[in-house]
């Protein structure tokens, strides 16, 4: 706090509803709906246009959103690290440097996962092979799966493979992710999650 | 002070935010779906149309993006300047209470006033008599040299518009 006015911080609409509907994706997709299913396939998408908003967001959005104010830096996060166990309080304008690398962990990570998920159904997303006599309406991806069937399966399961590995990664990294938030908290304060949080206070321009 | 946190334009931004997120999903599912299509059955009209859709779509995205930060910029601008009003406000208060003399008690009761408090909210808040605070009151009214708590808030308030009204080069024609 620099002053009795120094208002509260918190992250700008766009960067809050992408993050938590990202969330709720990867919610919904890891617990919820059956693999492979239509509705796994449409929130899978909705998932990645999601990712894909942000990304772009990051090009063009408000100054602590950008890439450039968060830079992937491991130099940077051992630096605050060391502050850390020093004890000493930074102040960072948008994501600290170890936040920084979680978030790019994600990015990645989801957009394996959204892009094996999209290499097994095709784009246009289909559900899997094995659902795919379900699907009434398009008789011409049930012939064309019949036909591919055997060079197509073991690419698939490869790439089934890869798609859950980079699914349960994803939750890893969104456990610690909730570790680092609760030791932040725990450190500096509800800021961090307020800052993500739709009500509360106001925005992160300190 | 628990209210002076919200901030209207927030609001709207998160709104044109919402839209712009949604834009972006059904972009994608236009997307796939054309893709779909053409795989099926080619460029039909169905076809063109759902792709224009999903181009107008995408455009909504990228103008509604642009609203959104203009909005947010523009709402973080007001508190800024709201912080800085805040702060210069404060400080001339301050300034002005040196000026006049006036007791840590009797600014304490100044601030309290220009805040609109009445006496019985003033003796709660710091547990004094109502005597102590009308009597308190009429020092500050004396040292300030107005008698009335308009009077005493409009010399503040005079501090902050004299600004812009003397600002020079500016015409309403």
């Amino acid at each position: 706090m620099t002053g009795p006015v120094a208002p509260p911080r918190r992250w700008d609409p766009l960067v809050r509803l992408t993050h938590w509907g990202v969330a709720a994706a990867i919610v919904v997709n890891g617990l919820i709906t059956e693999e492979g299913s239509q509705w796994h396939v449409w929130v899978g998408l909705a998932a990645g246009a999601l990712l894909a908003l942000r990304l772009a967001w990051g090009l063009i959005g408000p100054p602590e959103a950008r890439f450039t104010a968060f830079p992937p830096s491991p130099a940077a996060a051992v630096r605050h690290v060391r502050d850390i166990l020093a004890g000493r309080r930074t102040s960072h304008r948008s994501h600290n440097p170890l936040g920084a690398l979680m978030v790019y962990a994600v990015w990645a990570t989801l957009a394996v996962v959204v892009g094996t998920g999209v290499a097994m159904t095709g784009f246009p997303p289909a559900p899997r092979a094995h659902e795919a006599g379900e699907v009434a309406g398009r008789p011409e991806a049930n012939r064309e799966a019949e036909g591919g069937e055997e060079e197509h399966e073991g690419e698939d399961e490869g790439i089934g493979e890869i798609h859950e590995v980079a699914a349960n990664l994803l939750f890893v990294l969104a456990a610690v992710h909730l570790a680092g938030v609760a030791f932040e908290t725990r450190r500096s304060g509800r800021q961090v999650v307020t800052a993500m949080l739709g009500g509360g206070d106001a925005p992160k321009d300190a | 002070m628990a209210r002076s946190d919200h901030c209207p334009g927030d609001r709207g931004a998160a709104a044109v935010a919402a839209v712009v997120a949604l834009q972006a999903i059904a972009a994608a599912f236009f997307l796939a779906d054309a893709t779909a299509d053409i795989g099926a059955s080619g460029a039909t009209p169905h076809v063109v149309i759902e792709a224009i859709i999903a181009l107008a779509l995408v455009a909504g995205v990228v103008t509604g993006a642009l609203q959104v930060r203009r909005m947010w910029r523009e709402a973080r601008r007001r508190r800024a300047a709201l912080a800085v009003a805040a702060g210069a406000l404060s400080e001339v208060m301050a300034q002005r209470f040196r000026e006049w003399r006036l007791t840590p008690a009797e600014a304490d009761v100044a601030v309290f006033a220009l805040k609109g408090c009445d006496i019985a909210q003033i003796c709660e808040l710091r547990g004094s008599a109502a005597g102590t605070v009308r009597a308190q009151l009429t020092r500050v009214y004396d040292k300030a040299g107005v008698n009335s708590r308009a009077a005493l808030a409009s010399l503040f308030l005079e501090d902050l518009m004299s600004a812009p009204i003397i600002r020079p080069g500016r015409d309403d024609a």
